[in-house]
């Protein structure tokens, strides 16, 4: 943030240069002295010119990776994010398709990137039946984004059934909370990029 | 006229019924809270305090407080005061007669080569005789095991009492929960909630089951990202792996055949599922028993191994089922009715009869533990609990004990209901204590062909 603006004030500070040489032209010497003076005038603004386009291209490189970055930073959320199921059901809820259409965006985008799915349950009934369940939900959404054409080595399952809730109270709203698949970028991630507006 | 007569009769059957007591408009069809048989009298039972020279006066006292506990918990019997009159000196079974004691325990402790000897005797007070007088082993009080050997003495008592099996002598295995980051710890915690102990760890541990001769502990854990069921050898601490799965599949919910030659656990693909079985004194030659489309898990066997309860959600809802061990049609033992959204899980069947214990509810109510009668499948489910959640029950090797995690008002933890009386108790209070198992009776006394006075 300080290195931006000390480059947003060199460059104020240019331009009120530059707008000064424009407004006070310098009085007429002798001939000789002028064509001196104007050569030097020439190879300053030259240098002026040269230094401001650097630092124009400099700023726009800036700028590129900055976006680049955001872009890799959305796309990593959109691939981390969770989706959740309702009581002892498997099956996608249709603000979980959402969810995973966008991921199918992103996975085709970044073909390189695998993917751990991990299944959770809420802690209501038997242990065992919410580790399999847990395994049933990762296996849905993994089915999911296969049956879009996705290569089906890019996923692993896993399940921890009710073992590591999001939310350790005993409420409907906790619950709702850790019924949940959950997405662990395993590989490829390193240069991720966002599918193009119109995918 | 006979439908009408049909439904007048309905009409007057049902309406009134309800009416009468609301709070059972909650429970599933099929299900009435009761206990297994609540008509039984529990005899007045008195328990003298040991005679002991001074040097095994210590030890006196110890049995004495364990064994008494002991008959407490088993709950088959009233405890008597002992009145300060009659806590030594000869026996006088009028006296015993007058206070309404039934049956009255007595004994001496001496020393004995390099632990103690214990003379109990059990006097039928109504009929002023001696019903039983034997001389036992006891180690010393220092000795890891001397707890175990009293409460062996206490299921000898309730031998000579009632002819039926104790659960004194025998432990509870069960799986602390390492939520919060932590390692799931595999505990075993003695039957009267003494001598708590860890004896393994994993990421995640579930499904701790007994051997049946009580040296070793079955269980599924996840081990380096995949799924195993492990055996555990208590004595040593040596484990071998039984089953590994494969990547993205699961092996779960290990259980011993009552000859504790094979060990049958669940492998879980997904949406389907198997039952295989291992052969536990050759460690190997796993086969494939029963494949299914659903997930079918939990299994566990009759005292005669020729039956087999287990989960299954089949019909959409995990539900009970029963079939033969060697396959066949199963029956759907949990009570559920069609319209109605059922949950029943985690079935064991008891080790001396046909009852088969699992948690569940319908209509959003909470989860209690219930028994069925396999031998009478489709007569109504008994709820055995009734206050907060309930889940996991099993049975104690007496076949009437139950042990099952329990959140409630009042605390959560490890809590033992008697399925005959009603009466619970806190076993161990500890947050995140998961799927218990009740181990077979792990000691028997050691009698001598000693006998006293």
């Amino acid at each position: 943030m300080k290195r931006q603006s000390l480059v947003l004030m060199v460059l104020m500070a240019a331009i009120a240069v530059g707008a000064c040489s424009r407004r006070q032209p310098p009085p007429a010497p002798a001939q000789q002295v002028d064509d001196e003076a104007a050569r030097r005038a020439e190879e300053e603004r030259r240098r002026r010119e040269e230094e401001e386009r650097r630092r124009r291209e400099e700023e726009e490189r800036r700028r590129a990776e900055e976006e680049a970055r955001r872009a890799a930073a959305e796309a990593r959320s959109i691939l981390e994010e969770m989706i959740h199921f309702d009581f002892d059901r498997a099956e996608i809820r249709s603000d979980a398709q959402a969810v995973l259409q966008r991921k199918l965006g992103v996975l085709r985008a970044n073909p390189g990137v695998t993917l751990r799915i991990e299944g959770h349950a809420d802690e209501r009934g038997s242990v065992e039946y919410n580790l399999a369940l847990g395994l049933r939900r990762a296996n849905a959404a993994k089915d999911y984004l296969v049956g879009f054409g996705l290569d089906a080595s890019r996923f692993e399952v896993q399940t921890y059934g009710e073992s590591r809730p999001l939310d350790p109270r005993s409420n409907e709203e906790a619950w709702a909370r850790n019924r949940r698949a959950e997405f662990h970028i395993t590989g490829g991630a390193d240069n991720l990029v966002l599918p193009r507006t119109s995918d | 006229m006979r439908w009408f007569l049909a439904a007048a009769l309905l009409l007057v059957g049902t309406v009134p019924a309800a009416a009468q007591r609301p709070d059972t408009s909650r429970l599933p069809t099929g299900v009435k809270v009761d206990l297994l048989y609540n008509t039984m009298q529990r005899p007045l039972v008195a328990v003298r305090p040991f005679a002991a020279p001074p040097e095994a006066q210590a030890v006196a006292e110890q049995a004495h407080a364990i064994i008494v506990r002991d008959l407490d918990y088993s709950d088959r019997y009233v405890l008597a005061e002992v009145p300060e009159a009659l806590r030594s000196g000869p026996v006088m079974l009028a006296a015993w007669n007058d206070l309404g004691v039934v049956y009255l325990v007595t004994g001496e402790v001496e020393r004995h080569v390099d632990g103690y000897l214990l003379r109990l005797a059990l006097h039928d007070v109504p009929f002023g005789k001696l019903k039983e007088i034997q001389a036992f082993r006891v180690p010393d009080p220092s000795a890891e095991d001397f707890r175990m050997a009293i409460h062996a003495l206490a299921d000898q008592l309730v031998d000579w009492i009632s002819g039926q099996p104790g659960m004194a002598a025998s432990r509870i295995a069960f799986v602390r929960d390492g939520r919060g980051g932590g390692r799931d710890e595999l505990v075993i915690v003695d039957s009267d909630g003494e001598n708590v102990r860890r004896v393994a760890s994993a990421d995640i541990i579930v499904s701790p089951t007994w051997s049946p001769d009580g040296r070793r502990i079955a269980y599924a854990a996840m081990v380096d990202g995949g799924w195993r069921i492990i055996e555990l050898e208590l004595e040593t601490g040596a484990t071998h792996t039984v089953a590994r799965a494969q990547p993205g599949t699961m092996v779960a919910t290990p259980t011993y055949a009552p000859d504790g030659k094979r060990l049958v656990f669940a492998m879980l693909h997904g949406n389907a599922s198997e039952f295989h079985e291992y052969d536990v004194e050759r460690r190997c030659c796993t086969r494939l028993l029963m494949r299914s489309r659903a997930v079918d898990i939990s299994p566990t066997f009759s005292p005669d191994g020729r039956r087999l309860a287990f989960n299954s959600n089949r019909i959409g809802a995990p539900q009970i089922y029963v079939m033969p061990a060697d396959g066949g049609q199963p029956e759907l033992l949990s009570p559920f009715v069609y319209g109605e959204s059922s949950y029943y899980t985690s079935p064991d069947w008891s080790p001396v009869g046909t009852y088969v214990a699992f948690h569940g509810k319908s209509r959003g109510g909470w989860f209690q533990v219930m028994v069925a009668d396999a031998a009478n499948v489709g007569a109504p489910v008994n709820q055995i609990t009734q206050e907060g959640e309930n889940e996991d029950p099993s049975w104690a090797p007496d076949g009437r004990h139950l042990v099952y995690t329990s959140v409630r008002a009042g605390g959560q933890g490890l809590y033992v209901v008697d399925t005959f009386t009603g009466r619970e108790r806190l076993l161990l209070s500890l947050a995140g204590a998961k799927v218990p198992d009740w181990s077979p009776t792990l000691r028997r006394a050691e009698g001598l062909a000693i006998l006293g006075r």
